[in-house]
C-alpha cells in the first residue's frame, strides 16, 4: 500500500510538471481529485489495509492529497480571472521616488579638479583659513603699503590675524614643513571683503597648486596646465598663455581658454619667485618650481552655465537637486 | 587708463590693423581690455589695464615703448627743450624738511602769461583720455602726465604767501581745503607742500583750493617732484583720495621723468601760454637712483627657467628695445644696465620674464616634468570626509555650502560667542563672527527653502568651526560634519503616507554615521547648547570620547527665522572621529549557530528609560543575548496613565553551540522576572 501511495505521488509530480495551461490543470485536478481520481481510488483501497497501520496510511494519503490541493492553488497557470491580485496590477502607476541626496556642486568641482591633479601625482593638502600676515602676504612677496596689495583686501580678526585671501598660504606652510620634491594641490575657502553681487562673494573657493623640484621649468607649467584644462573642458580645448603679474611668481601667466568667439581667463600661474623660496628656507639656486591658482566657483559657473555666484551659497533645493 | 593711438603715433609707427597691435600688447602682458573707435576727430582708443609692477605703462610714451619692443621697432622720443631762464627767481627758495618723503623737488617760476587758449589737439587728446579741459596751464600739466607719466602741479604764484616753498610733514590739527572742495584733517604722517603760511597741497595727491590756477592767473609756480611711493599711498588711503597723480606716485614715477616732464611742460607753456619770463629751475634733494643698476646673468639660466633656448641676438634685441643696456661680456654671459623707469628689474629672473614676454609665451614649448611619479598620500581626514559625503548623500541628505562669517542671530553672547573669533572689518549685515557652530547657517537655508515651497529639507555640511583659545593664541579650526532635518521624512506618495521627521530620525542618522566611522557602540550624555531644547540635547561619545552633540533646535531660536515646525540638528567633529575610524576594516565572520528570537513585552512607569532596560537585558543574558531591539511602544487603552508598554525582541545566540528551546525559555523567563522586580514592571505575555 505504501508503495502505491508513493507511486501516485511521483506520477502526480511528473504530471504537474507537464501542465502548461488552465485546461490541462483542470484535467490534472480531475485525474487526481475527481470522483474517479487516483486519490479517491487510494481511499477505496483503504479496506485492505490492516487495522494496525490504518492511521499511518490514512495520514500518508491525506498528506499527498493536501500537497496536490496546494499545488493546484499555487500553480502558475491558474486562470487569470481567478486571480484578483493580478487583475488589479497596473504597471503604469508611478514608481515611488527614492530619497536622493546631493553633494554640493562646488565640492563636486573640487573633487573633479583635485582628482585630475591626483592622476598627475599631486597630493591634496589643506591649511588653516585664519592665517597670519606672514603666510598671507610677507612670505608671498607682497609687501605692506604696496599697490600689489590692492588686489587682496582682507578681513582681520580682533586679535590681529586675518582670513586668508588666497589658498597660496598653504604652499608656504607646506614648504616650511617639508623638503622638495613637492607636488601638492590645496583646495579651500578664501575670504575678501567684496560686496556680494552676481559675480562676487566675500567667501569663495580656490585651489592652489605647487610643484617644486630641482628641474622644473616654465615649459612644464605650460604642459601641466594645458593637460589639466583639456581633461576638465575637453580634449579640443584651446588655451592661451598671457603674461601677467603676481608677486609670488615670476614669470607669471594668466591662462585663458577659448569660449565661444572670445577668450576667458581661467587661472593664474607662474614659476615660483626665488624670494618665496628664500623665505621658506629653500636654497633658491637649487630648486625651481611652479604654482597655479584657480577659482572653483568660476569654473563651476562656466561649465554648468550658472550666471549668479549666489546660487552656490543660497543652497536652494531646486539648485542642489539639479546636481546630484 | 585710456590710450589714444593718434597720440602714440608721435612716438612709434603703428602698422595697421590697430586691433592686431592691441592683441600683441595683451599677449605681452599689457592688457588691452577694449578697443574703441572715435569719430571727429578720428582716433582709436585702447582701454588698458596695467599690473601694479609696471607704472611705466601709465603713459603714452611707456605704451609706445612696449609697442616698439613687441613690434621690433624703434621709439622716437622728442628731444627735450631744456632752455629756461638763466637766473633763479630772486628770493625764491625750496626747503624740503622731509627728504625721505620727498627725495627730489624742483620748481620754476613762470611770469606774465599772455595767452590762455588750449590748442585743439590738446583738448581732443585729453578728452579722448577722459580728462576735461580746464585751463591752459592745468591742461598742459595733465597732458604731460598722460604723455610722460609724470604728475606736475601748478600753483598761482600770486596767491602764495612768501617765497619759500616747504615740503614738510603736516602739523597736528592742520587742515587743508583741497581742489575737490573737501576739507581734509591732516595727520602728521601726511606730507604737504606749504608756503610760509599754510599747507597748499597734499604732496603727490591733490592741490589746495587757495592757490588753484584760475582764468586770472598770470604768474605760475610749477612743481615737478618725486614723492616716496609708500608715503603717498598711505596718505591717499587715509583720506580715501585717489587721483591720477597719487596713482602714479604710489607706484613710483621715473625719477628722470621729473626733469623730462618739467621740460616738456615748459616747452608747451612757452609755445602756447607765451609767458614774459621763465626762471631757472630751483631744486632740492637728488633724484633717487635704482637699487640695482645692472644685472649679470647667463644664458643657461634662461634655459633652466623657461625650458627652451633663446638666441643671444634675440635676447640682446629684446632687452635693448625695452630700454635696457644689454652687453654680452663673455659668450653666454650678460651684463644688463637697467633704465631708470624699471625699478622692478633687479634679478636675473626679472630679465628672463621680460625676455619670455616679448619672445612670446606661445613660442615656449609645452613639456611635462621629468620626475617619475612617486607616492601620493591622502590625509585620513580627507578620506573620511569623502566617504562621509557619499554616505550622507546616499541617505538622501543635501550638502550645503554656507558662509563661515555669521552674525550673532540665534546665538548666546555668553555661551556661544565668548570664545568665538571676531572680525574687525566686517563687510555688512553685522557678519562679525567666524562661526562657532553651523546651526544658524542651516536655519537660514531652511527658512529660504520653506519660503520657496519645500516641505522636506534634509541637509548636511562639512566645514570648519572656529574658536579662539585665548588672547595671543592662534584660533583653532575644527572640521565638523553638521546635519539638520526639517519637515517631512519622506514625501507622501500614492502608496505611503508622509510622516514628519522626528528626533529619532536624526538619532538614527547619527548612529549610522558612528557605525560607519567604525564605532559600534554609541553612548550619549546630556549636553547643554543655548540653541537646543535642553531635554533633547545629547552629547555623542564614541570610544568614550565626546565627538559632538545633537538635539532639537529650541523654538525660541526657530522663531527668529520664522520656522514653525521642528528642526533637528547634529554636529560631529570629523577630527575626533578620525583616529580609530580610519584603519581598513577587518572582516568579521558571522556566527555559525542559529539565533532564536523571543519577544518581551513590559509595562513600566514613564520615567523608566529604554536604554536602561536594554542594557539590563544584555547584562542578564550572560553573553547569550546577541541583540535587543525595540519593536513597539504604546500608551493608552490597556495601559494606565503614567505607564508605557515597551516590546523588545531579544536575539539569543551562542557562539559555541545551537541553543535548545528549553534553555532559552528558562533564560528568557529569568530576564523577564528580574526586570519585573527591578522596575516594578508588569510582564505581558
Amino acid at each position: 500500500m505504501r508503495e502505491k501511495i508513493l507511486e501516485v505521488e511521483k506520477e502526480a509530480r511528473e504530471d504537474l510538471a507537464r501542465v502548461d495551461s488552465a485546461e490541462e490543470l483542470e484535467a490534472f485536478r480531475v485525474a487526481y481529485l475527481g470522483k474517479k481520481g487516483k486519490i479517491p481510488e487510494l481511499f477505496r483501497l483503504f479496506g485492505e489495509v490492516p487495522p494496525g497501520s490504518r492511521k499511518e496510511v490514512g495520514a500518508e494519503i491525506n498528506r499527498v492529497k493536501e500537497w496536490i490541493e496546494s499545488a493546484l492553488k499555487e500553480s502558475r497557470v491558474s486562470k487569470p480571472a481567478q486571480n484578483r491580485e493580478e487583475s488589479l496590477f497596473d504597471g503604469t502607476l508611478p514608481g515611488i521616488p527614492p530619497k536622493i541626496g546631493s553633494i554640493h556642486l562646488l565640492q563636486q568641482t573640487i573633487d573633479e579638479i583635485t582628482s585630475i591633479y591626483g592622476k598627475m601625482g599631486f597630493e591634496v593638502v589643506e591649511g588653516p583659513e585664519i592665517e597670519t600676515e606672514f603666510h598671507n602676504f610677507t612670505a608671498l612677496n607682497i609687501p605692506l603699503n604696496h599697490p600689489s596689495r590692492d588686489a587682496f583686501d582682507t578681513f582681520y580678526t580682533t586679535d590681529g590675524q586675518l582670513l586668508r585671501s588666497q589658498t597660496s598660504t598653504v604652499q608656504i606652510r607646506v614648504m616650511q614643513s617639508r623638503k622638495p620634491p613637492l607636488k601638492i594641490v590645496a583646495p579651500g575657502r578664501v575670504y575678501r571683503p567684496d560686496t556680494v553681487d552676481a559675480s562676487h562673494s566675500f567667501m569663495f573657493h580656490q585651489i592652489e597648486g605647487l610643484m617644486v623640484d630641482d628641474r622644473v621649468s616654465f615649459s612644464d607649467l605650460k604642459g601641466v596646465l594645458h593637460l589639466f584644462l583639456r581633461e576638465l573642458f575637453g580634449s579640443a580645448t584651446r588655451v592661451r598663455f598671457r603674461p601677467h603679474f603676481f608677486p609670488f611668481t615670476e614669470p607669471s601667466v594668466e591662462v585663458d581658454i577659448q569660449w565661444g568667439k572670445g577668450w576667458l581667463e581661467i587661472l593664474g600661474a607662474g614659476s615660483v619667485d626665488p624670494n618665496v623660496f628664500e623665505t621658506v628656507g629653500y636654497d633658491k639656486t637649487r630648486v625651481k618650481g611652479f604654482a597655479f591658482g584657480l577659482g572653483v566657483e568660476r569654473i563651476a559657473m562656466l561649465r554648468h552655465g550658472i550666471t549668479d555666484i549666489r546660487h552656490f551659497y543660497e543652497n536652494d533645493l531646486r539648485f542642489l537637486r539639479q546636481f546630484p | 587708463m585710456k590710450i589714444s593711438t593718434n597720440w602714440l603715433k608721435d612716438f612709434v609707427e603703428l602698422a595697421p590693423p590697430i586691433p592686431r597691435i592691441a592683441d600683441r600688447l595683451t599677449l605681452a602682458g599689457l592688457e588691452v581690455k577694449k578697443v574703441e573707435t572715435l569719430e571727429n576727430p578720428q582716433d582709436v582708443l585702447f582701454e588698458i589695464e596695467i599690473t601694479s609692477n609696471r607704472p611705466d605703462w601709465l603713459s603714452h610714451i611707456g605704451v609706445a615703448r612696449e609697442i616698439a619692443a613687441v613690434e621690433g621697432l624703434s621709439l622716437k622720443l622728442p628731444a627735450p627743450d631744456s632752455e629756461t631762464g638763466r637766473n633763479p627767481p630772486p628770493g625764491w627758495k625750496i626747503n624740503v624738511k622731509d627728504l625721505e618723503g620727498c627725495p627730489y623737488y624742483t620748481g620754476v617760476l613762470i611770469e606774465g602769461i599772455t595767452a590762455t587758449k588750449t590748442p585743439d589737439f590738446m583738448v581732443h587728446r585729453l578728452a579722448a583720455c577722459g580728462i576735461r579741459s580746464v585751463s591752459l596751464i592745468v591742461d598742459i600739466t595733465n597732458y604731460v602726465l598722460l604723455e610722460y607719466g609724470q604728475p606736475l602741479h601748478a600753483f598761482d604764484a600770486d596767491l602764495l604767501q612768501g617765497k619759500e616753498i616747504q615740503v614738510r610733514k603736516a602739523k597736528s590739527g592742520e587742515k587743508i581745503l583741497a581742489i575737490n572742495g573737501a576739507t581734509l584733517d591732516l595727520k602728521q604722517e601726511d606730507l604737504v607742500i606749504a608756503d610760509s603760511g599754510h599747507a597748499i597741497a597734499i604732496a603727490g595727491v591733490m592741490g589746495g583750493k587757495g592757490t588753484e590756477i584760475s582764468e586770472r592767473t598770470r604768474n605760475v609756480f610749477l612743481e615737478s617732484a618725486f614723492f616716496d611711493p609708500a608715503r603717498v599711498r598711505k596718505t591717499s588711503r587715509r583720506h580715501q583720495l585717489s587721483t591720477d597723480s597719487s596713482y602714479r606716485f604710489e607706484r613710483r614715477v621715473d625719477p628722470e621723468g621729473v626733469d623730462y616732464g618739467r621740460q616738456r611742460a615748459l616747452a608747451l607753456i612757452k609755445q602756447y601760454a607765451k609767458p614774459r619770463h621763465i626762471s631757472a629751475v630751483i631744486k632740492a634733494g637728488e633724484k633717487p637712483g635704482l637699487k640695482v643698476k645692472s644685472i649679470h646673468f647667463r644664458d643657461d639660466e634662461i634655459r633652466a627657467t623657461l625650458g627652451c633656448e633663446i638666441k643671444s641676438t634675440q635676447v640682446a634685441s629684446i632687452l635693448t628695445r625695452l630700454g635696457c643696456d644689454a652687453k654680452q661680456h663673455a659668450p653666454g654671459s650678460w651684463k644688463i644696465g637697467v633704465p631708470s623707469f624699471r625699478p622692478d628689474l633687479e634679478r636675473p629672473v626679472d630679465l628672463i620674464e621680460e625676455i619670455a614676454r616679448i619672445f612670446g609665451y606661445e613660442n615656449i614649448p609645452e613639456t611635462l616634468p621629468e620626475r617619475a611619479p612617486g607616492l601620493v598620500g591622502e590625509s585620513a581626514r580627507l578620506r573620511i570626509e569623502k566617504k562621509l559625503r557619499r554616505f550622507l548623500c546616499g541617505l538622501g541628505l543635501h550638502e550645503t555650502v554656507t558662509f563661515s562669517l555669521i552674525s550673532d542671530q540665534g546665538l548666546d553672547p555668553a555661551s556661544d560667542l565668548a570664545t568665538a573669533v571676531q572680525i574687525v572689518n566686517p563687510l555688512h549685515h553685522g557678519l562679525h563672527w567666524m562661526r562657532p557652530t553651523l546651526v544658524t547657517g542651516f536655519l537660514g537655508v531652511i527658512q529660504r527653502n520653506i519660503n520657496a515651497g519645500a516641505d522636506s529639507i534634509p541637509l548636511f555640511e562639512i566645514a570648519n568651526t572656529y574658536r579662539s583659545p585665548g588672547k595671543q593664541k592662534h584660533p583653532a579650526e575644527e572640521r565638523v560634519c553638521a546635519i539638520a532635518l526639517y519637515g517631512k521624512f519622506a514625501a507622501k506618495s500614492w502608496k505611503d503616507a508622509a510622516r514628519p521627521v522626528s528626533f529619532y530620525d536624526l538619532k538614527g542618522i547619527v548612529e549610522a554615521v558612528a557605525e560607519y566611522a567604525g564605532c559600534r557602540e554609541l553612548c550619549s550624555a546630556k549636553a547643554v547648547r543655548s540653541y537646543l531644547l535642553p531635554e533633547t540635547s545629547q552629547e555623542i561619545r564614541m570610544w568614550q570620547n565626546p565627538v559632538g552633540f545633537f538635539g532639537q533646535v529650541a523654538p525660541a531660536v526657530l522663531r527668529q527665522w520664522d520656522i514653525k515646525d521642528p528642526v533637528f540638528y547634529a554636529e560631529l567633529s570629523i577630527d575626533k572621529m578620525l583616529a580609530p575610524g580610519d584603519a581598513p576594516r577587518k572582516f568579521r565572520d558571522w556566527p555559525r549557530y542559529p539565533a532564536v528570537e523571543r519577544d518581551l513585552s513590559l509595562m513600566v512607569r514613564d520615567e523608566v528609560r529604554c536604554s536602561d532596560l536594554m542594557h539590563e537585558i544584555r547584562a542578564l543574558g550572560g553573553g547569550l543575548v546577541s541583540g535587543v531591539g525595540l519593536f513597539d511602544l504604546f500608551r493608552g487603552k490597556r495601559v494606565p496613565e503614567g505607564f508605557k508598554n515597551l516590546a523588545f525582541r531579544v536575539v539569543y545566540r551562542s557562539p559555541e553551540k545551537t541553543l535548545i528551546a528549553e534553555e532559552i525559555q528558562k533564560l528568557h523567563d529569568r530576564i523577564a522576572e528580574t526586570l519585573v522586580k527591578k522596575y516594578q514592571a508588569q510582564f505581558q505575555k
